[in-house]
């Protein structure tokens, strides 16, 4: 499995170096943006790429003619997607640091469960749909998610006061706690649900 | 169908014969309707590691990362496999000619070919499956490869199992051939017996009674003089003896008179 993970970083070698430049352009210019997305978006970074690219190629015919089974070949996804997550956030505290952009652990955490439910939502979309779709699809879903999400939630917050009180009385600590476990149970929900997609799957 | 240990099994039939799918099932890459497929005596199901251990596979379009180049890709290919040997694939890489600093994307078909085969041959496997290795070689080097594939069999430790449309490879290296027809196995016999069995016929068409008829497989006629395939040359010869002419049919012949002929006839 480690080699599968290695794998990801190997196939985009140079869209790596790309990285930190990438992370500088936001710690210059995005000083308006919530340090929160700044780490969010660099999390995401190397596992969708990962997968981009492996749908460029017929990475599962050769993935699934190597000795490994399908289950290693979803796990190596979804464990290294984690790790990288990890490194990225990582790598781009010490850049926002060093150019001294303001950022607090609030915000790492942010990110990180946000980096779960994202994932949680669009890894299985790899095992779904076919390849070449998925980039048009998501585009379409955060168009729809951005214009759909703030009436929805004006409406909540408007007519289910009991759901808003209830989640204003928590305290920030238990609120981070149950958003951190709720969005690690969806990204372990998905990986099973990718899991069974996978084994089910002809090339 | 069973592919017999140590011999090269050639793998013929026409386009959307199954061919590719017969591949892809070997492989567990595609999942069997019916039936169960066993490699190496075993089942996919929980021996899946095991099994692809030691099988090497070649493909007939490039399934390896064509923005990498060949020390990347071996990066990614030669810690999968426990038997993975460095001293095999630089040998033949330098057998090969091939660049290692070049991305795949710039490989003619040939040497995307003899990539796939530089891979397949590095971990020792003793079962190698190729789907149609030589097509859209050139003459020189589909000979080259042949030679190669003939010499790693010659210890009858691997097996090779391979699909063709130009008869003249099977020729040149196989023992045996599969041939198949709409999913289903027309023949599996050795090409020394498919020599023996099949042969041409030609001879004048008021030669044609019903009785005759039915002991080809199938007949090409033209104004008065016909053309024929049998599996029967023994028969044919008894029965119509100096009448006929009694040819060689090629593996062409072959392919061509079945296409269409009832298998029971075959």
């Amino acid at each position: 499995m480690f080699n599968l993970i290695r794998k990801d970083l190997i196939i985009q070698k140079s869209q790596i170096m790309l990285f930190i430049p990438f992370v500088m352009f936001f710690a210059i210019f995005a000083d308006h943006m919530s340090p929160f997305f700044i780490f969010l978006i660099a999390s995401l970074y190397i596992p969708l790429n990962g997968y981009i690219y492996d749908e460029q190629v017929e990475s599962n015919i050769l993935l699934n003619s190597l000795p490994y089974t399908r289950k290693e070949i979803v796990a190596a996804k979804y464990v290294g997607s984690a790790v990288y997550m990890i490194l990225s956030i990582a790598v781009a505290g010490i850049i926002l640091y060093l150019f001294n952009f303001d950022f607090l652990f609030r915000d790492i955490v942010i990110a990180a469960g946000l980096f779960f439910f994202f994932a949680a939502l669009t890894f299985p979309l790899f095992y779904i749909l076919k390849p070449g779709n998925i980039g048009a699809f998501i585009m379409i879903g955060l168009i729809v998610s951005a214009a759909l999400l703030p009436p929805a939630l004006r409406f909540l917050a408007g007519h289910l006061t009991a759901i808003t009180d209830f989640i204003t009385s928590l305290s920030t600590t238990v609120l981070y706690i149950s958003g951190t476990a709720i969005s690690i149970s969806l990204f372990l929900i998905s990986w099973l649900a990718s899991q069974i997609i996978y084994q089910r799957k002809v090339f | 169908m069973q592919i017999m240990k140590g011999l090269v099994t050639g793998f013929v039939g026409a386009n959307g014969a199954g061919k590719s799918t017969t591949m892809k099932l070997i492989m567990n890459l595609l999942q069997a309707d019916k039936g169960e497929i066993k490699v190496f005596g075993k089942q996919y199901v929980n021996n899946e590691r095991d099994i692809k251990e030691r099988i090497g596979f070649v493909y007939d379009s490039n399934v390896f990362y064509e923005n990498l180049n060949l020390k990347d890709i071996r990066k990614i290919i030669a810690p999968a496999y426990k038997n993975w040997s460095d001293k095999q694939f630089y040998d033949y890489i330098k057998l090969f000619e091939l660049p290692l600093n070049k991305a795949i994307k710039t490989f003619s078909k040939g040497m995307q070919m003899k990539t796939s085969l530089a891979l397949a041959l590095s971990h020792d496997a003793e079962f190698i499956i190729m789907d149609e290795p030589t097509a859209g070689l050139d003459p020189v080097f589909r000979r080259e490869l042949l030679d190669i594939l003939k010499e790693l069999t010659n210890d009858a430790t691997r097996t090779l199992f391979f699909s063709t449309h130009i008869t003249s490879d099977l020729e040149r290296i196989a023992d045996r051939i599969i041939f198949i027809q709409d999913g289903n196995i027309l023949f599996h016999e050795s090409i020394k017996d498919v020599q023996e069995r099949y042969k041409l016929v030609k001879g004048n068409t008021n030669l044609l009674h019903q009785k005759i008829v039915k002991g080809f497989i199938n007949i090409d006629r033209s104004s008065n003089e016909f053309q024929a395939l049998t599996n029967n040359a023994e028969e044919v010869r008894k029965s119509l003896g100096d009448q006929v002419v009694i040819e060689e049919a090629t593996l062409e012949d072959i392919m061509f008179y079945t296409k269409g002929a009832r298998q029971q006839y075959v």
